[in-house]
């Protein structure tokens, strides 16, 4: 009986031992337990925002700054990381690296948001909750389909998360498919978010910011009506702001890109860079992520310890001097962007004869740089990326009603801009051309490293004329297919449905 | 008991039948005796078995065994040994049977240990490879893996430089998945994670199961092929205390030549006048600056290693005992570097009745002093900065934060190696438990039921702490490496592993038929968890996070997996002739979704001894030992993680928000999963033989295997526009097939007082991916550099992780042939200019890019081998062993970095020789920036891994008897031994036996391996010492 007695317990013993293969993950939350709650959708809109500054995919992460930046007639890189080396000289390929973490991230950022449009109908939240959702998700999508389409052109358009494995293989749409569907996720985005949030959640995307990037995709795509009604709901015909917006230019040019300067009035759409999270600024997704940028280090000299991967080029330099401001000094914007051996110029508290030009040109960056202090501390810069200023919406409305045969229209606007940088008042009788040109000059000076000059040297067909025509290195390998990235050799290999961009 | 409910009906049933038969047996008892040579010399290691089953043992070193034995009245004992006769003796109820063996005996009867048992060597059906501790020749090595590397036929064992207290890559006939690849470990029946941290002078056998027949038995984790281990047990009747220790010294065995400060300046200036650009401000005046710093001397030393051991061991009639310590003491040839270990074991084995009951546990305490990992910059770990550290620059700053000085300037961040050995203390310390007990009881004659409990627990504890630092010019201005604040991380992990194992054994002998049958049920839980944190800011002096105060971070996870299975294995044995094994296992995983929990492994082999039929009896004069075996079996893996059949949401993908740009946590599914992923399954089928000549004074064991994994767990990449093709789901989706052939040699022989041994040993391999994914899948890895890009690719039609390159075709020397160098009139290479390297456009697009790359080798090699000779002349002893492999490649990624000259570090001593347009070289020109990318990963850099090692030579003297009787010692041995003494091989790195096992990457870095990246690497080591053993 003892025996027996033993078996017993044995045999019970050994039934409990099947129950433990079922597993379950201690560390996560099952997909279908999620998508329930307002904390669950907040949370996937984070994870879907977040992925603009992620280290390696992010569009404004470093690698995303630099090649935005590096690829215009005002910066050169230098051939450290040779991906970056590669696509400033425009000896590029489908190989090389950088464009494909962008397209990753462009992706992941659409996987997320689809993920929210279609799950938020599913849930039981209030009708109000759900449409703040999607249209946040929405704008968040129309936003990385607008890159897409600028940058790589014809791709996949993809919106819905996929069920079985055959729906991992999409196919590529023509851009103007792109744009549209851009312009249609920005629309429903500018309908459905509201024009500000509290104060605890500012920097989510808003109608001002939905409207904005729709302007700015109609000026893409040169649909110029259309693009002037978009901005009309943002600024009077005077520069002023459109009720119920109170976006402003602020005083001085350079509180845009200092720390202190972060959601400001002029500010459309930022992307937020706090140190805050974990330490480790590239860590990845995880809990170490510190949410700030290492941009700021790796364009610092080597005298504080930065990595001196770029340096403007002459040309922006000269640029710059083009036009003296009020009371013969050179433009404001200047010593803002830049920091060269002018009397008194000071760069991280060094005399700035303390520092050596090493890439044989006459400047340094100081925009978004944290010049002011000793060094870039501990690599994380906390300076937000002003991806949408209210002086964009200015010129480009200008530009818009340029486009459109008005250039005397375009005064009130570009006069702000100008009058914010202490250019005298434009003179008047400037015909299309003439305010074109003028447009052109300012944006140069304005986006210095803001990511726009090579995208509006594009737009305007000049990019090939102003490459070749700069001090840049590498200008003599551009040709008109680097307009466009290559569709990257890693989506090529993976999904048989698409088809190389052309002449790559 | 009705009330019972038998959840598997048959198997319970059975066991209860059994145990309520067992009252019928009747009891056994020990017997004990001296097997001693003609002339009355004790023979130690002669097999003593007790005919028609497979209880044995051996002979100590005085010749006595000590053997329990169940029938002593009617019971046989069979004694058996290298070059003496084979002898029968009937106990006929004595307590006592010794003999005297004749030499020359015909054939072999030792006893091999197999899953759950043992097994006659005569009745092995499957591919094991035994070594037995006197094979081991383990006093040069700290770990048992390193000291079997070239004596295993059919198992390729890589170390991973000379890291003290660093793990190896084995690969059991070859690597079979792009997961894990690690054989399992069996210690004294408990599945370890690895051995590392076994003391080797512990180890009585090591027992290798190759094929599928002999590893069948572990079904779903033997697919990488078995390690079993038994530690030392106590021999009845014979108390003895063995104490051993030896010291030693090591130093680098192969130091990479790079440029003294005047050379490096030279070409420094040269690469900028190219390029157009300044010179450096460091580089002016080159004949100034004379040799400057050796930064590979400052970081070397010659390293001290100590270790002793002591063991005590014996029994009595009815209980034998084991205990052992051992205390191991290796300082790194890199400075500051530091391993030591402690060990305790304690094995015994206890009789009563029908019962047995007996434990092993093994305690096991580490610690490791590592060196600093990359600190942000492009040297990687001291190593790596010592090669690219420029020299002009000085070591120390006594007045910089830190006292430490570093490269300032324009250049590459490459830290200070002195500096980072010096200022971040990465600590581990680790305490290790391997417990496990059995009971066993003898139901009735020939059936034993037995009952395992098994337990490991790892408890380890990661203490890095870094002092703040500012490493610049004198006075710590310009510095390239900042730390303002001390930081310190700590992490606690603790993994526990239990075991319950449910086995009955019955073995029976009737007339000619011999039968052994096993039957099991076995249960495994392996729990895992992690607590992290760290902190900055701690006070000079202070290395306790509470004194931290700012970069606050924490973290942990938990991971279990449960494996449930069941497992039978019938061998049958007709008149020692034929011999077939059959064997079955069947496992249920929790790493799989519900409908594919469960998998089945099946094995058949058969045996057929030629040399006992009849018809061979004339041949026996020349061949004393003829055996044919083949096998066939199913294995599988599942070493992949935890819980990827369900899709989770993946929390901290985090964003900030507010005014306040505080923390806006993230969650949201970021991966697919795969719900019917199911067990990778490995098919092997082997033929061998083994055979003996002369009486088998010569041994020769051939085996041929074809292995076919299939159903490899892959994680296939998935297009970008999904947006989760950062960690795509695992699917079965390839198939690996590894062919290959292993041959073991023994030669014995005897003149006078002159014996010696020559052993070798010799395995081919050709492994091939036959298929990936979706058919033009290509995995990538091995990055060489800091920056560089990818080494390997792994696709159908090629070995794992094979070299795929940018092949180069010599140098341009003159615009002409750049302008050649075209297609439709458009140059191939625009960036080109005389001086720089052509490139292979294989693709033909009119363009160099990675699209054509093309396979230019295997980092495995086309055959690994092994040979030396064990010899002794009156008291003296000489033992010799070479292993090498041949026909593998390796990415040399140090010339990489030294050879580019376009970028602002050190560079090699080829670069003095580089092409100028007065000189035209087959080494491309200086220029930083590079624009031709000359410094590209491309096959320049691409170099024949085969060597030849001289791996040991020991020579040991052994005391006269005579001299020690007085002083109560039985015997004493001094010996001399010296590790890696040379090396043949044209690779230029600093050491061509290159495992890069990286734990973290998918499948230990299979991808990696052959890739030698400095930024990790730690040179190898060679070793003198001399020891003493002393047994009382």
């Amino acid at each position: 009986m003892k025996s027996a007695l033993y078996i017993a317990c044995l045999a019970l013993s050994l039934a409990a031992c099947t129950k433990n293969l079922d597993q379950v993950s201690p560390n996560s939350v099952v997909q279908t337990n999620f998508w329930k709650t307002d904390a669950d959708f907040m949370s996937g809109l984070a994870a879907t925002y977040k992925v603009f500054h992620d280290v390696n995919n992010g569009y404004f992460g470093v690698r995303g700054i630099e090649t935005t930046n590096g690829r215009g007639d005002d910066f050169v890189i230098r051939n450290d990381v040779k991906d970056l080396y590669q696509l400033a000289t425009f000896t590029n390929n489908a190989t090389t690296g950088v464009p494909g973490s962008l397209f990753t991230g462009f992706y992941t950022a659409i996987f997320r948001a689809n993920q929210i449009i279609e799950n938020a109908p599913l849930s039981s939240l209030p009708d109000a909750s759900k449409q703040q959702y999607i249209a946040e998700a929405q704008f968040l999508r129309g936003l990385n389909y607008y890159y897409l389409a600028m940058n790589f052109g014809s791709v996949p358009i993809i919106t819905k998360v996929p069920v079985e494995r055959t729906d991992y293989f999409a196919s590529q749409s023509p851009e103007t498919a792109v744009w549209a569907q851009a312009v249609s996720d920005l629309q429903a985005a500018a309908a459905g978010l509201p024009a500000a949030y509290p104060a605890a959640m500012v920097g989510r995307a808003t109608k001002g910011a939905a409207l904005g990037f729709l302007g700015k995709a109609y000026v893409y795509q040169k649909n110029w009506a259309e693009a002037e009604k978009a901005f009309k709901q943002l600024a009077l015909p005077s520069g002023v702001a459109q009720s119920p917006f109170t976006y402003a230019l602020m005083p001085k040019f350079e509180d845009n890109f200092v720390k202190t300067g972060d959601n400001n009035a002029e500010s459309l759409f930022e992307i937020q860079n706090q140190n805050v999270g974990g330490s480790q600024p590239w860590a990845g997704e995880n809990a170490n992520e510190a949410l700030g940028v290492t941009t700021a280090q790796e364009f610092a000299p080597t005298e504080v310890a930065g990595w001196f991967e770029v340096s403007p080029t002459d040309k922006v330099f000269n640029e710059f001097q083009r036009e003296k401001a009020v009371g013969d000094s050179l433009d404001p914007r200047m010593y803002a962007s830049l920091v060269w051996d002018y009397p008194g110029a000071t760069y991280y508290n060094r005399p700035f004869t303390d520092f050596k030009l090493v890439f044989g040109y006459k400047s340094m960056v100081r925009k978004y740089q944290n010049w002011r202090e000793a060094n870039e501390g501990i690599y994380i810069s906390e300076i937000n990326e002003k991806v949408l200023r209210y002086a964009d919406i200015l010129l480009l409305y200008a530009e818009t009603l340029t486009m459109q045969g008005r250039p005397a229209e375009a005064y009130p606007l570009i006069n702000r801009v100008r009058a914010r940088a202490k250019l005298t008042a434009l003179a008047a009788g400037f015909d299309a051309s003439q305010m074109m040109a003028e447009l052109r000059h300012q944006r140069m000076l304005e986006f210095f490293r803001e990511g726009q000059r090579f995208y509006d040297l594009k737009r305007w067909g000049l990019l090939e004329q102003e490459i070749k025509n700069s001090d840049k290195v590498g200008k003599e390998f551009f040709t008109a297919r680097n307009a466009y990235f290559p569709i990257p050799q890693g989506e090529l290999n993976t999904n048989p449905n698409i088809k190389q961009n052309p002449g790559w | 008991m009705k009330n019972v409910t038998l959840p598997k009906g048959g198997l319970w049933c059975l066991l209860l039948l059994l145990w309520s038969m067992a009252g019928a047996y009747a009891q056994g008892t020990t017997v004990t005796g001296k097997i001693t040579d003609a002339s009355g010399v004790g023979l130690p290691g002669v097999t003593v078995l007790l005919k028609g089953t497979s209880v044995g043992t051996a002979t100590d070193v005085g010749g006595n065994y000590s053997l329990a034995v169940p029938n002593p009245a009617t019971g046989v004992l069979l004694f058996s040994f290298v070059g003496y006769k084979a002898q029968e003796a009937a106990i006929g109820g004595r307590s006592t049977v010794g003999a005297a063996l004749a030499p020359d005996t015909e054939a072999l009867g030792e006893v091999v240990v197999v899953g759950y048992g043992t097994q006659r060597r005569q009745d092995v059906t499957g591919a094991i490879s035994s070594i037995k501790a006197e094979d081991i020749r383990t006093q040069g090595s700290n770990t048992v893996q390193k000291s079997l590397q070239g004596r295993v036929a059919g198992v390729q064992i890589e170390s991973a430089g000379g890291d003290p207290g660093s793990g190896v890559r084995i690969l059991v006939r070859g690597a079979g998945s792009l997961n894990n690849n690690n054989p399992l470990y069996i210690v004294d029946g408990v599945q370890v994670d690895n051995i590392n941290n076994l003391n080797p002078t512990d180890i009585a056998s090591l027992d290798i199961l190759k094929d599928a027949s002999a590893a069948a038995i572990y079904g779903s984790r033997a697919a990488n092929g078995v390690v079993l281990i038994t530690t030392k047990s106590g021999k009845k009747g014979e108390n003895r205390i063995d104490v051993g220790g030896y010291v030693g010294a090591q130093q680098i065995a192969h130091k990479i030549k790079v440029l003294n400060a005047s050379e490096w300046a030279g070409v420094s200036n040269a690469a900028h006048d190219n390029a157009g650009l300044p010179r450096l401000d460091i580089a002016k005046n080159p004949e100034t600056l004379g040799a400057g710093t050796d930064w590979q001397k400052e970081i070397y030393r010659v390293a001290p290693m100590q270790n002793y051991t002591a063991a005590a061991s014996g029994g009595g009639d009815n209980f034998t005992y084991s205990l052992s310590g051992a205390y191991l003491d290796q300082q790194g040839i890199v400075k500051q570097t530091d391993y030591n270990r402690w060990n305790l074991r304690l094995k015994t084995d206890f009789t009563k009745g029908r019962f047995r009951v007996g434990e092993t546990v093994i305690l096991t305490k580490e610690y490791w002093r590592g060196m600093a990992g990359g600190w942000g910059g492009q040297g990687g770990n001291p190593v790596g900065s010592a090669l690219k550290m420029i020299p002009v620059y000085g070591v120390y700053a006594p007045d910089a934060v830190g006292g430490y000085a570093g490269a300032y300037g324009p250049v590459v961040n490459v830290a200070n190696p002195v500096a980072q050995l010096n200022l971040e203390k990465p600590e581990t310390n680790s305490t290790a438990a391997i417990i496990n007990a059995f009971a066993e009881v003898s139901l009735f004659k020939g059936l034993k039921y037995r009952f395992n409990v098994g337990y490991t627990n790892t408890f380890g504890a990661y203490n890095d702490y870094t002092s703040p630092y500012a490493l610049g010019d004198l006075k710590g201005q310009n510095a390239l490496f900042n730390n303002a604040d001390a930081d310190l991380f700590q992490n606690r992990s603790q993994m526990n592993y239990f075991l319950q194992e449910h086995t009955l054994n019955y073995g029976t002998v009737v007339g000619k038929h011999s039968i052994n049958a096993l039957a099991g049920y076995t249960y495994q839980n392996t729990k895992y968890e992690i607590l992290s944190g760290s902190k900055s800011g701690m006070p000079t002096g202070i290395q306790q996070l509470d004194a931290g105060i700012t970069n606050i971070a924490s973290g942990g996870n938990a991971y279990q997996s449960a494996l449930l299975s069941y497992l039978g294995r019938l061998v049958y044995s007709y008149d020692d002739r034929y011999v077939i094994t059959g064997t079955f296992r069947r496992d249920g995983s929790s790493r799989f979704g519900p409908a594919y929990k469960y998998g089945n492994f099946p094995s058949i082999a058969l045996a057929w001894n030629v040399a006992n039929e009849q018809f061979f009896k004339s041949a026996l004069g020349v061949v004393s030992n003829f055996k044919l075996r083949a096998s066939y079996g199913i294995l599988g893996n599942q070493e992949i993680n935890d819980y990827r059949y369900i899709p989770l949401i993946a929390s901290n993908t985090n964003y900030v928000i507010g005014q306040d740009q505080h923390l806006w946590s993230g969650a949201i599914q970021t991966t697919f999963s795969t719900p019917n992923i199911k067990w990778e399954t490995s098919k092997t089928v082997d033929v061998g033989t083994d055979l003996g000549f002369f009486d088998n004074k010569l041994n020769l064991t051939l085996d041929y295997f074809v292995r076919q994994n299939s159903d490899v767990l892959l994680q296939v990449p998935i297009p970008l526009t999904t947006g989760a093709s950062g960690s795509p789901p695992y699917v079965n989706a390839g198939q690996i097939t590894n062919k290959g052939i292993e041959a073991g040699l023994a030669y014995n022989h005897k003149v006078g007082d002159f014996t010696y041994q020559v052993t070798g040993t010799f395995t081919a391999i050709a492994n091939n991916v036959d298929f990936l994914g979706t058919g033009t899948q290509q995995i990538f890895g091995g990055q060489p550099t800091h920056h560089g890009a990818s080494a390997t690719v792994t696709e159908a039609g090629g070995p794992i992780g094979a070299f795929y390159l940018i092949r180069t075709d010599g140098i341009f020397n003159s615009q002409d042939e750049v302008n050649a160098h075209s297609q439709d009139g458009k140059l191939i290479q625009p960036s080109a200019k005389p001086g720089d390297v052509r490139f292979v456009d294989a693709n033909g697009d009119g363009q160099i890019d990675q699209n054509d790359r093309q396979y230019c080798g295997s980092p495995t090699p086309k055959f690994t081998y092994g040979f030396g000779t064990n010899a002794a002349w009156k008291n003296f002893d000489l033992s010799l062993f070479f292993q090498g492999t041949q026909g593998n490649k390796i990415y040399n990624g140090a010339r990489e970095d030294l050879e580019g000259m376009n970028l602002e570090f050190n560079y090699s001593p080829a670069t003095l020789n580089a092409w100028t347009p007065d000189n035209h070289t087959n080494f491309p020109r200086a220029v930083i920036n590079d624009p031709n990318l000359n410094s590209q990963t491309s096959d320049r850099f691409l170099e024949s891994g085969s060597y030849l090692r001289l791996r040991t030579l020991q020579l040991g003297y052994t005391l006269s008897k005579n001299l020690l009787t007085s002083a109560k010692i039985s015997s004493c041995r001094i010996y001399l031994s010296f590790d890696n003494l040379f090396t043949i091989t044209k690779y230029t790195g600093f050491n061509p036996d290159l495992g890069r096992y990286n734990a973290g990457s998918p499948g230990g870095g299979i991808l990696d391996r052959g890739v030698d990246f400095p930024h990790v690497a730690y040179p190898l080591a060679r070793n003198s010492l001399l020891g003493v053993q002393l047994s009382f």
